[in-house]
Formats: C-alpha cells, structure tokens, sequence
C-alpha cells in the first residue's frame, strides 16, 4: 500500500499513541503490542488524525522544523505505517 | 556479577495472573502442574500495589490472565484502577461466563481489548479439549465482544488434534470479525509438557497447516492480522525468550511471585522473589532471579562464543531445563546443541501416535501428579 495524496489520514482505531514518561518517548500500543518510536516517527504520528492529508503533514513537520524536502521521508514512513496497519487513509 | 552490570532496561510488559482457578481444562495450559497446591491469592490492594509499582518503573502493556482472570470479583476494579495509571490493559480469557452486562461493565472500566480462546473449529471438538462444554457460548462472547466496539484477537492454540482445522478455524475468525488471530503452536511447558506426545503434531501437519497460514495471511492482508507461531522444536534455532531475561517482561504469579518468564517457577533453587516482601523495583533491580540470565555471563559452551548470542540470547532457559536437566544449557532446541536429539527424538515419536489419554488440567489431576 501507499499513501496517496489526496486522501485523509488518520490513526487506526485499534491503536493508541501515548507518551512514555519513563521511557522518555512516545508509543504505539494495540491488542498486546507496543512499538517504541524515534523522534522523527513519532512526530509523523501525531498528525496522523482531524483527517490531515500528507501536505498537511509535510506543511506542519516542515514549518516546525524550519526545513524542506522533508517530503520523501515521511512518505516512506507512511507508507511502512500504512502496510503495519497503524494508520487508515479514506477519500 | 552484581556491579559489571549495567541498570537494567526498565519492565514494559507486565503479566498479571489473577488466579489459577479456571472452569476450562485444557490439557496444554501453560500453568504449573503443582498449581492446585498454590491456594494464596494476593488481595485485591496487593495488586493495585503491584500495578502501580511497574507503572512507574516503565510497564505499559498489560495482561490480565490466568487461570480465568473472570473469577476474580475486583477484576473490573483492577481494570479501572490500571487505566487510570495509563496502561494499555489486555484481557486474556476463555470467555466463559462472561455475558452481555460484565462486557460493558469492563469498558466504562477501560478495558482495551479482549482476547478469547477457541479451541477448535467445531463444537465436538472444542468441548472436548477444554474440558467444558463452551463453544456456542464462546462464539457468542466473541461476537458481543466485537458488538461493544472493543478490539479483538482470537487465540487458538495448535496441536496434534486441532490443526488440521485450519482452514476452518480461520474461517471462524473472519465470521466473528477478529481485528487479530493468533494461532499458536503448543509451547511445551506446564500441563502441554506432561501432555507432549499426545499434543505433538508430525511434521506433514505442519507444513499443511504454514501454507495454509500464509494463504490466509495474504488473502486478509489489511482487513485481519494472522500470527502463525511456529513451534519452535522444528525451527532448528532458539527463539530470543521473554525478549533477553528480564529485559521487558515480568509476570506476577497469584501468589505473588515475581518471576521472569511464566514458566519460571519450576526452575528449582532459583527463589523467586515475592511482592509481599519486595517492591517491584527491588525485584526487578536486584533480585538474583531478575538478575540471573541477564548478560552473557553464564553462558556455557556452545552459546558463549555463539555468532547468535545476541540474537536469541540461548533461547529458553526453561526448555533448557525441561529437556536437559540445566537451565545454563543451551536450549535444545537449537540445532548447535549437543543435546539437540532430545528435541529431534520427540519430533521423531510424532510421527507415532501416542497411545497415552490426554491428561486434562484439573486440580484432580495436579493433586495426583504431586503428591
């Protein structure tokens, strides 16, 4: 699967992002699974949702991180995000 | 040892086993076979102790098991109290006894997801392995599951009876809409180990079963997730137990013993700490148990110089000892230990069927076997 431009992103219903404050990062938990992410994943994630779409992601990461081309990253990690069923994107 | 080490990576998965008192009697439960003589349960305010402790070292995953988790009355207060501590908290159960009002109730207590056991894809079949009729009841649990909006994995544990089911089982699944399936080969310990050459299935069962697996697999890719567990006595290599010793995983036994795999208590002169006397960060931290397979320190020959060792840390300290008398051997398993033929040996007798009844999971029979 890939992502495709036009569509919205969200978190999948079965998964739950949550801060770890012992572990001093962010996870993913889901029926009995827990995948710790680096900074740039979890960054990603959190704007997975309120039906962002990839430019609205790449716009906000981009501008935060006074940076460009961040596009082909976050594509990638879409897409492995996609595939892991983490995230749903809808028309 | 003590000293050398560097601080242990924090627990993030915590197993919680409410009780060993179970309606189902399923021949490869995992729970020890002595467990009719372990009569203490830690009180309900025990455990909220327990759960708040791991929380805070760093556990965020947990499971309520068992036995059936069901028959204790302060599971719903449990499951309330853990989250609000911020746990992702997974149900383990048989399903049985559970109606419409306790699935409810659990979700207003927060309670994210359940996991039911089947044990076969036809009613003859599964009451006869879980000892207790259940199916029809089972499949309606499942189904009001799924109607309250919770997550589901289906568990179907694999064996010499059941697997040539396959395809109907995970026709199953997809009907009663499992978000997950987990079919998982028996792992040989507890009950399933007293029960192994009846449970055993031969080599061509298996091989049947993994395609059928993998057709399932790709044909649902993005609707449900099928986890097909390999046994690991045909793997050839040890799988990486618990994630490395007291890495990631801890479980709390209903007395209270803290222990770093669930099969861990058999293992003898280990002493096992226990959350009556010690916080969990002392246990975790400090306790000889915690610290024993931790490292690469006590490894043997042929682990120590083993290109592997990292990967599966010598696999499973309890099968070691199951099968070789020494938990400090490598596991059998592994097709580089000298020990290896007592796992090829069994799978050879597979090939045979075992003329033994099964010995179903009661306090009976746990009674009869230790005494």
């Amino acid at each position: 699967m890939s992502v495709e431009p036009t569509q919205f992103i969200n978190l999948s219903p079965t998964y739950r992002l949550q801060w770890e404050e012992a572990q001093d990062m962010f996870v993913l938990l889901y029926p009995e699974g827990l995948v710790e992410l680096n900074q740039s994943s979890s960054e990603i994630l959190q704007l997975c949702k309120d039906d962002n779409k990839l430019s609205d992601i790449v716009t906000a990461l981009e501008e935060k991180f006074s940076c460009t081309g961040l596009e082909p990253d976050i594509i990638n990690f879409l897409n492995t995000a996609l595939d892991n069923g983490w995230i749903t994107q809808k028309a | 040892m003590a000293g050398s080490l560097k601080k242990p990576s924090p627990p993030r998965w915590l197993l919680a086993e409410l009780t060993y008192a179970c309606p189902l009697q399923c021949p490869y439960c995992s729970n020890p076979i002595d467990y009719a003589n372990i009569n203490s349960e830690l009180s309900t305010d025990d455990w909220k102790r327990v759960l708040k402790q791991s929380r805070e070292m760093g556990a965020v995953q947990l499971g309520f098991s068992g036995g059936e988790p069901l028959t204790r009355k302060d599971l719903t207060e449990l499951v309330s109290y853990s989250h609000d501590l911020g746990y992702y908290t997974n149900l383990i159960t048989s399903g049985y006894n559970m109606d419409e009002a306790k699935i409810i109730e659990l979700k207003e207590a927060g309670l994210d997801h359940i996991q039911v056991s089947i044990q076969a894809s036809s009613k003859e079949l599964n009451d006869f392995i879980a000892g207790t009729k259940s199916f029809e009841h089972k499949k309606n649990v499942a189904q009001l599951i799924k109607k309250h909006g919770y997550p589901m994995v289906l568990c179907v544990v694999l064996h010499r009876e059941n697997i040539h089911q396959m395809t109907e089982i995970l026709e199953m699944a997809i009907e009663l809409g499992a978000d997950f399936v987990e079919l998982a080969n028996t792992q040989y310990y507890g009950w399933a180990h007293h029960n192994r050459d009846q449970l055993m299935p031969t080599q061509q069962q298996l091989n049947d079963a993994e395609v059928i697996a993998n057709e399932y697999q790709a044909s649902q890719k993005g609707k449900m997730k099928i986890y097909y567990v390999v046994p690991d006595y045909y793997e050839g290599r040890p799988k990486a137990c618990m994630n490395g010793w007291g890495t990631t995983f801890l479980t709390i036994a209903p007395d209270g013993l803290a222990l770093p795999c669930h099969s861990a208590r058999q293992l003898p002169n280990f002493d096992c700490p226990n959350v009556n006397d010690f916080s969990i960060q002392e246990i975790w931290n400090e306790s000889k148990a915690f610290n024993y397979f931790r490292g690469d320190d006590w490894m043997k020959e042929p682990c120590r110089t083993c290109k592997d060792k990292d990967k599966d840390f010598g696999g499973c300290h309890c099968q070691a000892f199951l099968l070789t008398g020494d938990a400090h051997n490598a596991d059998p398993v592994c097709n580089l230990s000298p020990l290896h033929h007592t796992v090829t040996d069994a799978i050879a007798n597979a090939e045979q069927p075992s003329e033994q009844a099964l010995l179903f999971r009661n306090s009976k029979n746990s009674k009869l076997l230790n005494n």
